[in-house]
């Protein structure tokens, strides 16, 4: 398998991490967890949705290294036979030590493994090693699925991926372009640089937004990028799209190809990931499950929902952008950029109020059918009837190029601060009112709904899909990579 | 659609005893519900009908909307927007006639809230629809 990355959340780091480290630096500790997943034909996703922690005399603590007593695995292991998600474990190394797996790891690994079978069927079995090293953590894993062992590539922390060794050997580090980025460096430090080239950002929307954000990452130096987004360019969109021009109206491409393009020119070492085709579609969904963070910049409500998805499902933070220009008779009277932080422990869209759930239905009907509710609303109309139940015109949001741009440099440097772990963004939602006076700025904290679907869907992955709110209609073309 | 989710809701009708079932196989996904009492009785009407109701595109977070009858069935010129046709289905080897009826659109229902309503609410629905007979 070429990518087995796992995601820690927030919340579940800071249960996490004391536990494991809670016998530093001599003596090691552990846990069992439960982890939602995703796997595809090439990939795996694990999502730490819930730490087990071991109750007094459930590992034995006369012992400096970790041993498991049989009531504590019974219990995990009797548990998932009622749960569908991934059973593995966790275990810190002494301080200073490094995280590849010992002799006693793998006899543990090797016995674990085939004993949670018995209950878990086929699911994965992960197993991840933590340690101090230097003043940082570093980690390392492993997943036994399908008869075999893969090594876990990434370990993602709430968007910053800690330094992994893989299958025993060291983090494999991308060569960065050292002038390019220099002032970056220079700010946020080398350390910086580097994890930007190791990331995996995933960019939704590749219009107005998504370009420029697109561009700023690449330019940051960004490792890779998955872009999505299923429409072609056409002349409205070149007063905005970076990179976009007239030949790629007049020849019918797609955004994604001309994000593409453009990346190349900035940096031809970017890899790039294009995906014509629409979230949640389960070919775009495999490719974000693998990202570091991921900006959500279209302005369709049933992206925005299927995305706050993804973030809870896979423990992913997502950034959302949204922009509003109003005006009439040639003044515009406001315009407004709305930054909204997804993430694990957040409050999700709904619990916002943030979702018109007739505007959903009305943007994942298929065409046809939306013509003939648009027929049926105009008759309706005609006949002095409430055209209500038949559609809802839609307002056609206009913006503009320095607007949009605004918004995905906001977007891409929250990004850039999640990744690099050089800075938070620190809100969870943030509105600038440009052009006021003075400019206004506001960030606010919201609550979740404690009964709202998303306290139940964090970590776990594709699991649950009963719980799933955003499905792919029928009519949806089939995802094209490019 | 989520086939999951739905067969949740039609397992907690069927606890109470409704018969409704997930057509996958008919002209486009439907829930039917077989034998939904009707106020058709005193106006020599029939006293009961299977209703089909088409599963959004995108469902559960595109609203549940409109219901449909048997085509031809009288009911259907009696009933509150049964003469606007909304479109033909055919599913359980029968055509059925869609009518305009939308009770999550100020159509008599609450707004909808997919953490609240599902296939399993919207029998409710259908049941105070088929007891407002003109």
């Amino acid at each position: 398998m070429q990518d087995v990355t796992v995601h820690i959340s927030k919340p579940q780091w800071s249960t996490l991490a004391p536990h494991l480290f809670s016998r530093y630096p001599n003596s090691e500790w552990a846990t069992w967890l439960e982890f939602g997943w995703r796997a595809s034909a090439d990939s795996l996703a694990l999502a730490v949705r819930h730490c087990d922690l071991p109750r007094a005399g459930e590992l034995d603590d006369a012992v400096a290294h970790v041993a498991f007593q049989e009531p504590y695995s019974l219990r995990i292991a009797l548990q998932a036979e009622k749960h569908p998600f991934a059973v593995g474990v966790a275990h810190s190394h002494p301080k200073t030590c490094l995280p590849i797996a010992s002799s006693i790891d793998d006899d543990m690994d090797g016995y674990y493994s085939d004993y949670l079978s018995g209950f878990t069927g086929d699911r994965p079995y992960p197993s991840l090693i933590f340690s101090e090293v230097d003043g940082e953590v570093i980690g390392s894993g492993r997943v036994w699925r399908s008869g075999r062992w893969h090594p876990v590539t990434r370990i993602v922390l709430e968007g910053r991926a800690i330094p992994t060794w893989v299958a025993g050997n060291p983090p494999i580090e991308k060569p960065i372009l050292e002038k390019r980025v220099a002032r970056l460096s220079g700010a946020m430090g080398r350390r910086a640089a580097q994890r930007l080239r190791d990331a995996r950002i995933g960019v939704v929307g590749a219009g107005g937004t998504g370009a420029p954000a697109i561009e700023i990452l690449a330019r940051a130096g960004v490792g890779h990028l998955i872009v999505v987004d299923p429409d072609t360019v056409d002349h409205s969109n070149l007063e905005r799209v970076h990179g976009a021009y007239e030949s790629d109206v007049a020849r019918n491409r797609s955004k994604v190809e001309v994000a593409r393009d453009h990346v190349r020119a900035i940096d031809p070492e970017i890899s790039l990931t294009g995906l014509v085709g629409r979230i949640p579609q389960p070919q775009v969904v495999d490719a974000l499950a693998q990202c570091n963070v991921i900006l959500g910049c279209t302005d369709q409500q049933h992206s925005r929902l299927a995305l706050n998805e993804i973030a809870l499902r896979y423990c992913i933070p997502v950034i959302d952008t949204g922009v509003t220009l109003e005006g009439t008779d040639g003044q515009v009277n406001a315009q407004i950029i709305q930054l909204l932080h997804l993430a694990a422990g957040s409050a999700c869209v709904v619990c916002r109020g943030m979702v018109d759930w007739k505007r959903i239905g009305q943007e994942l009907m298929n065409p046809e059918e939306q013509l003939r509710r648009r027929n049926a609303a105009l008759e309706a109309r005609q006949r002095g009837e409430d055209p209500h139940g038949y559609w809802d015109d839609l307002p056609q949001l206009n913006t503009v190029g320095y607007l949009t741009t605004a918004a995905a440099s906001l977007a891409a440097g929250c990004a850039i601060g999640l990744v690099t772990g050089a800075f938070s963004s620190g809100f969870e939602r943030a509105q600038w009112t440009y052009f006021a006076t003075p400019i206004e700025a506001l960030a606010w904290h919201e609550h979740r709904n404690s009964h709202c679907f998303c306290a139940r869907i964090e970590g776990v992955g594709a699991q649950c899909p009963e719980e799933q709110m955003v499905n792919c209609p029928a009519h949806w073309q089939a995802v094209r990579a490019v | 659609m989520s086939q999951e989710r739905i067969e949740r809701e039609l397992s907690s009708l069927r606890d109470g005893g409704i018969v409704a079932e997930l057509l996958t196989q008919a002209s486009r996904p439907v829930v039917l519900y077989r034998g939904v009492p009707t106020g058709g009785a005193p106006l020599s009407l029939p006293a009961t009908t299977d209703v089909i109701v088409p599963v959004p595109d995108g469902y559960p977070a595109a609203p549940i909307d409109l219901a449909g009858l048997p085509t031809g069935s009288p009911l259907l010129s009696r009933l509150r927007g049964g003469q606007n046709n909304q479109g033909n289905v055919t599913a359980d080897g029968r055509n059925w006639q869609l009518a305009s009826y939308h009770p999550h659109s100020n159509g008599g229902g609450p707004p909808y809230d997919p953490q609240l309503h599902g296939f399993h609410t919207y029998l409710d629905q259908l049941i105070a629809w088929l007891h407002r007979i003109d």
